[in-house]
């Protein structure tokens, strides 16, 4: 029996072009008062997303037989295409408005697609999104399933054993690294420190145009509207100012400049 | 009724910055504050609740919890909430309580919001102020159309002061049926990490990409060395294998406020600042006087970190 695993992924805005806007000063709020509107800010697949997907190319390069489906609630962008071209199975839109949704909504329709396909082995997803950096929806998604969740994800490790499926996880804590065993099905968030996600080849781009997404619709995996009803709305976006008022030291070689500085912080008190 | 109820494991994570929050919000909304004290801690819990003006505390204590992260403490905190109202219920975010917040809102179908800055009720409205884009942008979540909300805050920029008027609060034990609960994943090893850690450091010295190379992490901890404070690291560097991840301060890694925060070669990209910004004093040295970190610092040289690092040491020891 093959692994059946479920990587959730979804599209955000460029967080390093955001970044660079934000450090620039000029990074610009839409009309809305809560929008990123600049359209040169590229849009990609949430990257620990794709390191979600590696992951999961990673378990079957390991020998594990598996089935690889990739779901994004919401206008994928090309981010269906690109995880096609990395040699997934099936690419899954769940057709719907996200502007309309919360992560509770989003959550609640991965749920009901892996119900939909009669459950899953491993779901994967990215440890948070990039964008919002809430870091909700796996753990969401994992208790409307039912399902154990382990966060923060640097490695995983499946072992098959008959019909079963064992899973380890190296996970990333503040104290350290943990290594973890759960029995499938689970939830795992997969973290940065997992490495590189790979780029697609040539011959898997190839293979990726004549890959057709799967749509479906919330009616589809019988989520009804009043289900999706948001708890939480985003009401506005600002970006923080920073006070600027850093006094420079200077001194004529790096020795008298340092001199300065500590004398200027034991005069503070901030050094004895 | 409608209670806020401050949810922290023993008293760690921030938890009279959470009280003092929770008691602003609790008058400002008309309600009560219940601190929720989960796991067994030896301090005493009337009397710092009665400085924060909370009116009951709760205390779960029940040798099945090891932790704040696990299967049992979820179970332990949806009986709680089944058991007890509540509108808003706060925790600290602690590395657990990023799994455990979402968890405990899925089972009782309450909303639930993390990276928490700023929360403030007016009107009745709830509304929390969180962080965005790796702290780049502030987004601003209304918590209308759900009965209960639990939110974890991010407690290293706000203030502890006791509430107006103290109270002398009973501290009940509630009791629970965890008996049927087990973990499902279980802990087969551990990296133990000893020694001093950066979080509870009060100097730290933290090195970046501006020292070009692993071998020169070695003039920030000489410099943290004369200094006796910690040597610390930014993701970059740490991902390069240059420092150990215990020593990665920012969104992914520690969350610090020392009294002296030296970056050497840190660009001040918004994921390191969260991890640094409540440093009392922030000293800036980069070669780029237009280096963002120059905005959050309050003394700031211009110049090469290899070479301003090594005078620095000198500076200390002569």
């Amino acid at each position: 029996m093959a692994l059946r695993i479920v990587v959730c992924a979804k599209e955000v805005l460029d967080p390093d072009a955001v970044n660079n806007y934000a450090l620039e000063g000029k990074l610009v709020i839409g009309n809305d008062g809560k929008s990123l509107t600049q359209s040169s800010i590229p849009r990609l697949m949430n990257a620990y997303d794709e390191q979600a997907i590696e992951a999961a190319l990673r378990i079957r390069e390991a020998g594990v037989a598996c089935t690889i489906t990739v779901v994004s609630v919401g206008d994928p962008g090309d981010i269906l295409k690109h995880a096609a071209s990395l040699g997934i199975d099936e690419p899954v839109a769940i057709q719907a408005d996200t502007a309309a949704l919360d992560h509770h909504g989003i959550a609640k329709l991965l749920a009901a697609f892996v119900q939909s396909r009669g459950g899953a082995d491993l779901v994967l997803c990215g440890r948070q999104g990039s964008d919002g950096d809430q870091g909700v929806v796996s753990a969401l998604v994992g208790e409307h399933l039912g399902l154990p969740i382990v966060t923060i994800a640097r490695a995983i490790d499946v072992t098959v054993a008959g019909d079963t499926f064992g899973v380890r996880v190296v996970r990333v804590t503040p104290d350290g690294d943990e290594t973890v065993a759960v029995a499938a099905p689970a939830v795992v968030t997969v973290s940065n420190e997992l490495g590189q996600a790979r780029y697609p080849t040539m011959a898997g781009r190839m293979a990726a145009r004549k890959k057709k997404i799967t749509s479906v619709t919330p009616t589809d995996l019988g989520v009804a509207a009043d289900a999706l009803r948001p708890k939480v709305t985003l009401t506005k976006q600002f970006v923080p100012t920073v006070k600027g008022a850093c006094e420079m030291i200077a001194g004529a070689t790096a020795d008298e400049a340092a001199a300065n500085l500590i004398a200027r912080l034991r005069a503070e008190s901030v050094l004895r | 009724m409608s209670r806020v109820v401050v949810c922290t494991w023993g008293t760690t994570g921030g938890a009279e910055e959470l009280l003092t929050l929770g008691h602003g919000v609790a008058t400002a909304l008309g309600t009560e504050l219940t601190w929720l004290v989960v796991g067994a801690t030896a301090e005493d819990l009337g009397g710092i609740a009665g400085r924060h003006g909370v009116a009951t505390v709760d205390r779960i204590v029940d040798a099945k919890l090891t932790t704040f992260g696990g299967d049992v403490a979820v179970e332990a905190l949806a009986q709680y909430a089944r058991q007890f109202e509540f509108r808003l219920w706060l925790v600290p975010q602690t590395f657990d309580a990023r799994l455990t917040a979402p968890r405990l809102a899925a089972r009782i179908d309450a909303g639930v919001v993390m990276n928490g800055l700023a929360l403030g009720a007016d009107g009745g409205e709830i509304a929390v102020t969180a962080s965005a884009f790796g702290g780049d942008t502030r987004v601003v979540y209304l918590l209308a159309g759900a009965e209960r909300y639990i939110v974890g805050m991010s407690t290293s920029a706000l203030a502890v002061e006791p509430a107006p008027t103290a109270t002398t609060p009973p501290v009940r034990d509630v009791a629970l049926d965890l008996n049927g609960t087990e973990e499902r994943i279980q802990v087969v090893a551990r990296t133990e990490t000893s020694g001093p850690r950066i979080e509870e450091a009060t100097i730290l010295v933290a090195g970046g990409r501006g020292l070009g190379d692993k071998a020169n992490y070695r003039l920030v901890e000489e410099l943290a060395e004369a200094l006796g404070g910690m040597a610390a690291a930014s993701r970059p560097i740490v991902d390069e294998g240059w420092a150990e991840p215990a020593r990665q301060v920012g969104l992914t890694g520690k969350i610090t406020r020392p009294q002296l925060y030296v970056a050497a070669g840190i660009s001040g990209a918004s994921q390191h600042m969260v991890g640094c910004a409540a440093a009392k004093t922030l000293v800036a040295i980069n070669r780029d006087p237009e280096a963002a970190i120059f905005r959050y610092a309050k003394y700031g040289i211009v110049g090469d970190c290899l070479e301003i690092l090594p005078a620095l040491t000198r500076a200390v020891k002569g």
